[in-house]
């Protein structure tokens, strides 16, 4: 007995040592790589973990929040803690119950699919990051930790065998941002939206301050030191600056409705915009287009019918299948539904479409801008003294252009001629003779200047992306050719943006500062301090204060008494000029009309440009600035009462401006805010303002609303510009011929296909 | 030397006889003195002592009243190993502890309470005579009584379809599997005592293992691990109370060599047949886990990290409360796996000093069996030897993936209320056993 005790222990005694022998060979082997898995798995616990930023907020100019960053939550699982916490013991029963009881909880509390949930957790788990949910909102998050903090609690005291080993783990919450826009499609061109990740803006100030808007992630990280120990650092987020705009939601969003009751109206038109400034400093009120979309939900492709989508589609299908296939002959249009079918041609259009209904009219669309160019011809000719105020013009009706062989007669707006005309009168009656024979004494190199120093021909350098330049849209040298000189200078044959138009006009109601038109008034820090604050910027002096005087009480009296008579704002002394430019080809017979005015008159609050692409009315029938100036005279009805500026003989209180009121629901539709304010509209349609109706033929004719009326015009007159070549369907040449060797050759015109290309789309 | 008192039971059942006093004397310190004809290595150390003992006898006052010896090596070497595991208890739970209790010393002031419970226990039970329970009543009754424990906790597991090692008696929860150790122990050494000669004998040798296999079955279906502690308990108790060896041997090497060629072969297949789906019994995938854990990873993973703990503690470890596999990587870290922190914090160093200080404690156990005063005495000793040096083996073996993991405990140092207490009570029986032993002077 006592030699098999003996031999117990020595076994026993053997058997340790051996087990010493297997620690000492598991140490020498493995320390260095299993040391490295430790640290790794230690510190991947602290994986380096993203602290988003928060884009910044957009603000108008009022302090209404346009475009701000929600912070919501990111759920994430991680099945491998859950696993850990479960800590299995060796015969396979588990400490603790984690991931059926917390899969139970994240049922209850977000109804998630618990199938789904089970799975996930069971094909990862050795993960530690799963992102399970996103925007997840605050009060989601704070009820689910809440729910799990009571629920851990009430297992912990349970006595239950079963219950007291369950757990809620292994959920947790990353912070987050989300990108909302609370109005909607208000004043979406100009905003322009986000990534949902707040990295990347598209369209408007989201995109051309993006490096502004956005910040710097922070991270939180551990590392090991020289101990092993771990440090855990946290580096905060940057959040990105807020920019506040120089838009007025209020002013936008009256601007934005009368575009929409033109576009949604009997005659509506191809497209339609309206920009509204402050002429003193170059500030934009607001930009307002046919063209809206949801900010919250930017992809969509607007008003287009499939038709278009379709070409849209067929045209794309060309180039990408250029781009795809480089080494063969590149496909025509009409062979594209052989190498792609419908379904990817719609595709393709519904990009392009998506595309142009993000466009910004008012910056990125150029367009011949027609008789609103008229008071640059007169301000140029008056500076240089190549006339003065009180010289007159005979008008009959055409001025005729000859190269010997052929003859190009240029139309006035009356073919039966205005008879002797004043410089002002040639602006009130928009007369084309008058401004052609301005031109003619004030020579090509002249008028160019003028044209170059208000800004045409070039671009603005407004802060908005996809500013159309025109430098290859006109006035590419000094000398330009007679008949060029003649179109030009009542507006036709170049091309400008509407921004150009107004901050040119802008510069002549100041007095003649040309101040570079722009969007943003602040830019805010994270915490709200001002953090630059945009000065206007003076670009260039235009013309003298006296000349400026003169084309505005020019622009009164054509308002009052000449052709902008549908532009009059009841309590308001307004001036203005109307535009109606002949689309290319010019046999085609579209129009763009426009109009461009201020208010008050004495001291000018707003200038409003109203353009209408293409009525939709047959022929020169949809040659009428009045629908121009009838958009112009609501939007200043509105907008002046709206800055505090109330109609003469009344005070601010009977006067109620319509509240911008946020949509009742968020994600309610922009509808909402483009109609707001229908129900006032028999109202405050001012007088004077003339009713159209269709008669019927199928002719327009006009009524006349009050005594103050367009009665002498004649459905013709109406039309207040336009050319006309002798021979249907022939253009006007550039230059005539006799004067080829003196000039530009041809070659660099731009061609008749870019120019109509360009008006394809405004 | 002294042939005639070598394995001879009735020797030690016969009262103790004074004239003996001085190799009684000498057998309580001297053990291996017994066993000199075999290991000639102890020849040089008697003749020190018995050199030692004849310079000594001039100044020697001869003993007029027996001595009673208490086995203060034990008893210290118990309470600084359970010092010892107090410390890496609380190093390596208070991060758990505190995240799940709230409260980071909660195992240490648990284990503290209970572990200084037991030792009390222990010490005032070693000043019983240990052969109070001597007597069928006790002994059959201890086993009959965890029998029925477990045979309790067997079916109440089964009631709940579940599977449970616990049983609450008036609110304090208890595995039974521990009480059945103790239980088994006390029945074998009465059983051997009663019958020590008669034991070769295949009724008795029958009878004996038909005791241990009553316990054996009941806890298997719970807990392998246990099941098995106690099946192997009571064959070193019956391999020590017969005189054959080459069954024994045979069975040893048999298993020896199933565990450490199981390994390779069991890859080999796994690789081989790519056999690579998940089985669904746990136990399957603790064997497959250790086979193969690169292809089992899940099933291997709370092993694995453990390796990870022992591999990068290196020679010296990072040092007390620097382990990095404390936080959350091993579950349930200061139970079963918590030799894998010894390694990490106190290195190769820390582990062979704590593996010898366990071997120190066995070895008390052994002295105190071999010079029990009786069969009873040295089948007791004998027992709870081949319990500790079992759950010692096994645990460290488990860490090292010797063997497929199984849940067994590290005495002392493991966390664990009812396995602390079953082990104290059997240091109390040893030191009971020892304080019997009788010196003839001081």
């Amino acid at each position: 007995m006592a030699g098999k005790l003996s031999v117990s222990v020595v076994l026993i005694g053997l058997a340790l040592f051996a087990l010493l022998i297997r620690i000492f060979l598991i140490q020498r082997d493995n320390a260095e790589g299993y040391s490295k898995i430790v640290l790794n798995q230690r510190q991947s616990e602290y994986e380096s973990r993203t602290i988003p930023y928060r884009r910044g907020d957009i603000y108008d100019r009022n302090g209404s929040r346009l475009a701000t960053s929600e912070r919501v939550y990111i759920m994430i699982l991680d099945p491998a803690q859950m696993r850990d916490y479960e800590a299995v013991n060796a015969d396979g029963t588990k400490t603790r119950n984690v991931i059926e009881p917390t899969i139970a909880a994240l049922v209850e509390k977000f109804g998630f699919d618990e199938q789904d949930l089970r799975e996930t957790i069971s094909n990862n788990p050795n993960s530690s990051y799963i992102r399970y949910m996103k925007n997840v909102s605050y009060d989601q998050k704070q009820e689910f930790t809440a729910y799990q903090t009571a629920k851990n609690e009430e297992y912990l005291a349970s006595t239950d065998p079963v219950i007291g080993k369950n757990r809620i783990r292994g959920v947790w919450f990353e912070d987050n941002y989300k990108r909302s826009y609370p109005y909607n499609s208000l004043a979406c061109s100009v905003i322009g939206f986000a990534s949902s990740d707040g990295m990347n803006g598209s369209g408007g100030v989201e995109q051309y301050y993006n490096d502004v808007l956005t910040g710097v992630n922070g991270r939180e990280y551990g590392y090991l030191d020289d101990e092993a120990n771990l440090e855990k650092v946290i580096r905060p987020a940057v959040n990105g600056d807020s920019l506040v705009l120089t838009i007025d939601a209020t002013i936008q969003n009256i601007a934005e409705k009368y575009i929409m009751q033109w576009k949604n109206g009997e005659i509506g038109s191809k497209s339609a915009a309206c920009l509204v400034m402050n002429p003193k400093n170059g500030e934009i009120l607001a930009m307002a287009s046919t063209k809206t979309f949801d900010l919250n939900n930017p992809n969509t492709t607007g008003d287009y019918t499939p038709e278009e989508i379709y070409a849209f589609g067929i045209n794309e299908a060309v180039s990408d299948y250029k781009l795809k296939n480089p080494g063969l002959t590149p496909i025509t249009s009409k062979e594209v539904p052989d190498h792609y079918d419908r379904e990817e041609i719609m595709k393709l259009g519904e990009t392009i479409a998506m595309y142009q209904n993000w466009r910004n009219i008012c910056v990125s669309d150029t367009y011949e801008p027609g008789s609103t160019q008229k008071i640059f011809t007169v301000a140029g000719a008056l500076e240089e003294n190549v006339i003065s105020e009180n010289d007159t013009f005979r008008c009959d009706g055409n001025v005729q252009l000859s190269d010997g062989v052929n003859t190009w007669k240029i139309n006035c707006v009356n073919r039966n001629g205005h008879g002797l005309l004043d410089v002002t009168g040639g602006i009130t009656n928009s007369c084309n003779v008058v401004m052609m024979n301005i031109a003619f004494a004030e020579k090509a190199p002249t008028f160019v200047k003028y044209q170059k120093l208000f800004g045409f021909g070039g671009y603005t350098g407004i802060d908005l992306p996809a500013e159309a330049n025109t430098e290859n849209l006109g006035f590419q040298t000094d000398e330009i050719g007679r008949t060029q000189l003649a179109t030009n200078s009542f507006g036709q044959n170049f091309n400008c943006s509407m921004i150009q138009m107004a901050a040119a006009y802008c510069s002549i109601l100041n007095g003649g500062y040309y101040y570079k038109p722009h969007v943003v008034k602040q830019i805010l820090s994270a915490d709200g301090a001002l953090k630059e604050d945009v000065q206007p910027l003076l670009v260039r002096e235009t013309v003298s204060a006296s000349t400026c005087d003169f084309i505005k009480k020019a622009l009164v009296e054509t308002v009052e008494n000449g052709t902008g008579k549908a532009a009059k704002v009841p309590g308001y002394t307004v001036g203005g000029k109307t535009g109606t430019a002949q689309k290319q080809p010019r046999a085609a017979k579209t129009y763009v009309v426009s109009f461009c005015g201020f208010a008050p008159a004495e001291d000018p609050a707003l200038l409003c440009y109203v353009i209408v692409d293409e009525p939709k009315l047959p022929g020169e029938a949809a040659a009428h600035s009045s629908f121009a100036s009838e958009i112009f005279s609501k939007v200043m009805a509105e907008a002046l009462p709206a800055l505090n500026i109330y109609p003469e003989g009344t005070d601010g209180e009977s006067y109620q401006v319509p509240d911008l009121l946020l949509p009742a629901e968020e994600g309610d539709s922009r509808q909402t805010m483009g109609t707001g304010g229908a129900p006032e509209e028999e109202e405050t349609l001012p007088e004077g303002v003339v009713n159209i109706l269709t008669n019927t033929n199928g002719d327009s004719v006009y009524e006349t609303v009050s005594a103050d009326s367009l009665e002498s015009e004649t459905a013709e007159q109406a039309s207040d510009e336009y050319i006309e070549g002798e021979d249907d369907g022939s253009e006007l040449p550039y230059m005539l011929p006799e004067e080829a060797g003196i000039n530009e050759p041809a070659a660099e015109l731009p061609s008749e296909e870019e120019t109509a290309a360009e008006e394809e789309e405004p | 030397m002294m042939p005639a008192y070598q394995n001879s039971a009735q020797y030690r059942n016969q009262p103790y006889k004074g004239q003996r006093e001085s190799t009684a004397y000498k057998r309580a310190v001297r053990p291996q003195a017994s066993q000199t004809q075999k290991r000639p290595v102890y020849r040089n150390e008697i003749r020190a002592q018995q050199q030692q003992q004849q310079q000594r006898q001039p100044e020697a006052v001869p003993a007029r009243k027996a001595k009673r010896y208490y086995d203060y090596s034990l008893l210290f070497g118990v309470i600084f190993i359970f010092a010892l595991g107090l410390l890496v208890i609380y190093s390596s739970s208070q991060y758990m502890a505190m995240l799940e209790k709230g409260d980071a010393e909660y195992y240490f002031k648990r284990q503290l309470l209970i572990g200084s419970a037991g030792l009390l226990g222990a010490v005032v039970m070693s000043f019983f005579d240990y052969r109070l329970f001597k007597n069928m009543v006790v002994s059959y009754g201890a086993y009959a009584g965890s029998c029925a424990l477990l045979a309790i906790t067997l079916i109440s597991g089964l009631a709940s379809h579940g599977k449970t090692r616990w049983l609450s008696i008036a609110g304090v929860s208890f595995q039974p599997a521990e009480v059945a150790k103790v239980g088994l122990i006390m029945l074998m050494a009465y059983y051997v005592s009663v019958h020590g000669p008669n034991m070769r004998k295949s009724k008795y040798l029958m009878r004996a293992i038909g005791f241990s296999l009553l316990p054996t079955a009941l806890i298997l279906k719970q807990n392998i691990s246990s099941a098995f502690i106690v099946a192997m308990i009571a064959a070193i108790m019956i391999f020590v109370s017969i005189k054959n060896y080459a069954a024994f041997f045979g069975l040893g090497a048999l298993a020896l060599g199933g565990i450490l060629g199981a390994k390779p072969l069991l890859h080999r297949v796994i690789i081989e047949r790519g056999l690579t789906a998940r089985p669904e019994k746990y136990w399957m995938r603790r064997i497959v886990g250790w086979a193969a854990p690169e292809i089992f990873e899940a099933d291997a993973y709370q092993t694995m990290q453990g390796m990870y703990a022992i591999g990068s503690g290196g020679m010296t470890g990072h040092g007390l409360g620097e382990s990095i596999q404390k936080f959350g990587k091993i579950p349930e870290v200061q139970n079963d796996m918590i030799f894998t922190i010894v390694c990490e914090e106190f290195g190769f160093i820390g582990a062979a000093t704590l593996i010898l200080l366990f071997f120190y404690i066995i070895y008390r156990i052994y002295k105190v069996a071999y010079n029990a005063p009786d069969v009873f005495g040295t089948m007791i000793c004998t027992g709870v030897m081949a319990h500790l040096g079992l759950q010692v083996a096994l645990n460290i073996a488990v860490v090292t993936m010797v063997i497929p993991n199984t849940g067994v405990t590290l005495p002392f140092i493991s966390y664990g209320g009812s396995a602390v207490l079953i082990t104290m009570a059997e240091i109390g029986l040893v030191l009971s056993v020892a304080h019997q032993i009788r010196t003839g002077n001081d």
